[in-house]
């Protein structure tokens, strides 16, 4: 059991050893300096005088030798276009009067804008210029009208008619209906005893008079303020809408019957008128 | 309901209480003139148009409660020659009001369900090559009836929608360099929920132009939606469709539209007609008014519709009714407008009550 003991003491001794060795070693190596290897090390400063002591050597010419191109060749050179840096107006040996005027208009606006105040002048414009088609585009893309801008009417077709709107207030019927009847126009004259009809049944409140009703609109309202007018007006609407729509053709005969029909309604008007006026 | 009445809500007779005012206004006078003694009757007999209509919309009222001003202007789009869009939300009989009018008609019906993967071809037909003969063959599409049912038309993209346009306008379907005609008639009923928004396309404004009239579809009144929940507690006895009959074939319905082609109107309703439309293109709340084509379609509606009212002439009532249905989906309001929450429906009767209506 001892000897067992001491072989392992024995055997980590020499593990030891061999390590050191081999720290030692690797040491070595990395401290010699390599080919290629960058070693930084502390300079020493040269002493001060020596920069004095090194010169530069001299130079061997005084001076630079100097190529001139012939003169013949310089001038030819000059003559050339690419060589001309300020522009050569070409004037025509005869200018017309139109060429005179361009002429000092662009020469008056070159002098003009070629000044600081002229650029500044130019640049606004310029600039406004491209804003104000970049606003133009939005718009135009968004499809927003401007000219509400302005207060003016929205861009609708205009009508290419009168809206003229016949008021039955204003109708003298005595005079239109004997006049009607005179010339023989006796679907007129149906007409206008129909729509004297209608002024006395808005005079008395039974129906409310309005360019966009239509007779039947009349008639509801016959029927719900004067119930026993209704079948005598509607009657007499069909006979309206037969002659004057219809386009029938209104003999003498007919139309006295239709004329007396519609004075026996009048009757029946003022009649109800005035009951209603007393109650 | 529509279209919407447009000075008094007031119901005008109790004669027929399902139709609103503005449509119901005039019962078909031709049928027992008041005044015939004195002359005042139609100069062009009606009764057979009249008696025609009435007859479909019998067939129709088997089934379809109340919806009675849709079905009166899809009758006077029929006479008119027009197409139909109709707008409302799912469930308001749209799709099925559109194919009973086509089962009381005795002419080929088709039936297009608008997808978004649906092409062109798809619709118009396509040339096939026949390899033993060495020619190509053209295949018509469902377009090829006299009536289609386009259900759900928005839900298809553009370039589907306009294949539509030449067929609308012009009957005609150009295929290879050939035009191949439709027979008459050809109505295109469309149909187009106005709530979804998602997986549909906007109906380009040429493509909308080309309908006659553009409905809105309401919901049924309390009492209608009552008599609808009755009809189904009790049993149809069978399939809705199955009890309709054609009623009108296409020479009766051709017959028929060159009578309403004949109706008079008067020069001062016509440029009546033209002053409305034209007052669309001076509104500041429009962005786009409407065409010619408006003033057109709403001279044929009004003829129509004075037609089925038994007159023989055109009255500024016949415009008015038709002013929004024809206009509506013409126009385009400005940006400013629709964010201010108007609507096509009010600039339109805005601007028929700026207009004076010719006396």
């Amino acid at each position: 059991m001892k000897k067992a003991v001491t072989s392992a003491h024995s055997c980590r001794r020499q593990g030891l050893a061999s390590c050191l060795v081999l720290l030692l070693l690797a040491g070595s190596v990395l401290a010699a300096p390599q080919p290629g290897r960058r070693v930084w090390q502390r300079r020493t400063p040269p002493p001060a005088d020596s920069l004095l002591a090194t010169s530069l050597p001299a130079d061997a010419a005084a001076q630079p030798p100097l190529r001139r191109p012939a003169a013949a060749r310089l001038q030819e050179l000059s003559q050339q276009h690419e060589f001309q840096y300020t522009d050569v107006t070409e004037t025509p040996a005869n200018p017309s009067l139109w060429d005179r005027l361009l002429s000092w208009i662009w020469d008056h606006l070159s002098r003009l804008l070629d000044t600081r105040g002229g650029h500044l002048v130019w640049n606004t414009l310029w600039y406004g210029l491209m804003g104000a088609t970049l606003i133009f585009a939005v718009l135009k893309l968004l499809q927003v009208d401007i000219t509400k801008v302005f207060g003016r009417a929205p861009r609708a077709l205009p009508l290419a008619y009168e809206m003229g709107q016949e008021n039955i207030h204003e109708l003298n019927f005595a005079d239109a209906l004997a006049q009607a009847e005179t010339a023989g126009n006796l679907r007129l004259a149906v007409r206008l005893g129909y729509l004297q009809l209608l002024k006395q049944l808005t005079d008395r409140d039974f129906i409310a008079w309005q360019p966009d009703k239509t007779n039947q609109t009349y008639l509801r309202e016959l029927a719900a303020s004067q119930p026993t007018a209704r079948p005598a007006f509607a009657e007499l609407t069909r006979q309206f809408e037969y002659a004057w729509y219809g386009e029938l053709p209104v003999s003498a005969a007919l139309y006295q019957r239709v004329r007396e029909t519609q004075r026996q309604f009048g009757q029946q008007l003022s009649g109800a008128g005035r009951a209603a006026h007393l109650t | 309901m529509d279209p919407q009445p447009l000075h008094e809500p007031t119901p005008l007779v109790a004669q027929d209480a399902e139709l609103s005012p503005a449509l119901a206004s005039e019962a078909p006078t031709n049928t027992a003139p008041a005044d015939a003694a004195t002359g005042f009757v139609p100069r062009t007999d009606l009764s057979a148009l009249t008696g025609q209509v009435a007859a479909v919309r019998q067939q129709i009222g088997q089934v379809i409660v109340g919806q009675q001003d849709l079905l009166e202007l899809l009758l006077v789009a029929l006479l008119a020659d027009g197409h139909v869009l109709l707008e409302g939300v799912p469930g308001v009989a749209k799709t099925l009001t559109a194919k009973l009018l086509a089962r009381t008609l005795d002419v080929p019906f088709s039936r297009i369900q608008f997808t978004p993967d649906l092409m062109p071809a798809d619709v118009l037909g396509t040339s096939i090559f026949r390899p033993a003969q060495g020619d190509f063959e053209f295949r018509p599409g469902p377009i090829f009836a006299s009536v289609v049912l386009i259900d759900e038309i928005n839900r298809a993209p553009a370039k589907t929608q306009s294949a539509l346009f030449e067929v609308m306008e012009e009957r005609t379907v150009t295929q290879d360099g050939t035009a191949h005609r439709m027979t008459a008639p050809f109505v295109v009923l469309a149909t187009q929920n106005p709530v979804e928004q998602e997986g549909t396309y906007r109906l380009p404004e040429a493509q909308l132009d080309r309908f006659l009239f553009k409905l809105n579809v309401g919901y049924p009144t309390l009492a209608e939606e009552v008599q609808i929940l009755q009809g189904h507690h009790s049993g149809f006895g069978g399939t809705p469709l199955e009890k309709v009959k054609p009623v009108l074939s296409a020479q009766d319905l051709t017959a028929l539209r060159q009578q309403v082609g004949q109706q008079r109107v008067e020069a001062n309703v016509l440029e009546y007609i033209a002053k409305i439309v034209g007052q669309t293109r001076a509104h500041k709340a429009l962005y786009l008014g409407a065409s010619p084509r408006a003033s057109l379609a709403l001279l044929n509606g009004a003829k129509a519709l004075a037609a089925l009212r038994g007159r023989d002439f055109v009255t500024p009532e016949d415009v008015q009714t038709l002013a929004a249905p024809v206009l509506r989906h013409r126009i385009m309001l400005t940006p400013e407008r629709e964010m201010e929450g108007g609507t096509p429906d009010e600039v339109v009767k805005a601007i028929v009550q700026s207009v004076e209506v010719p006396r």
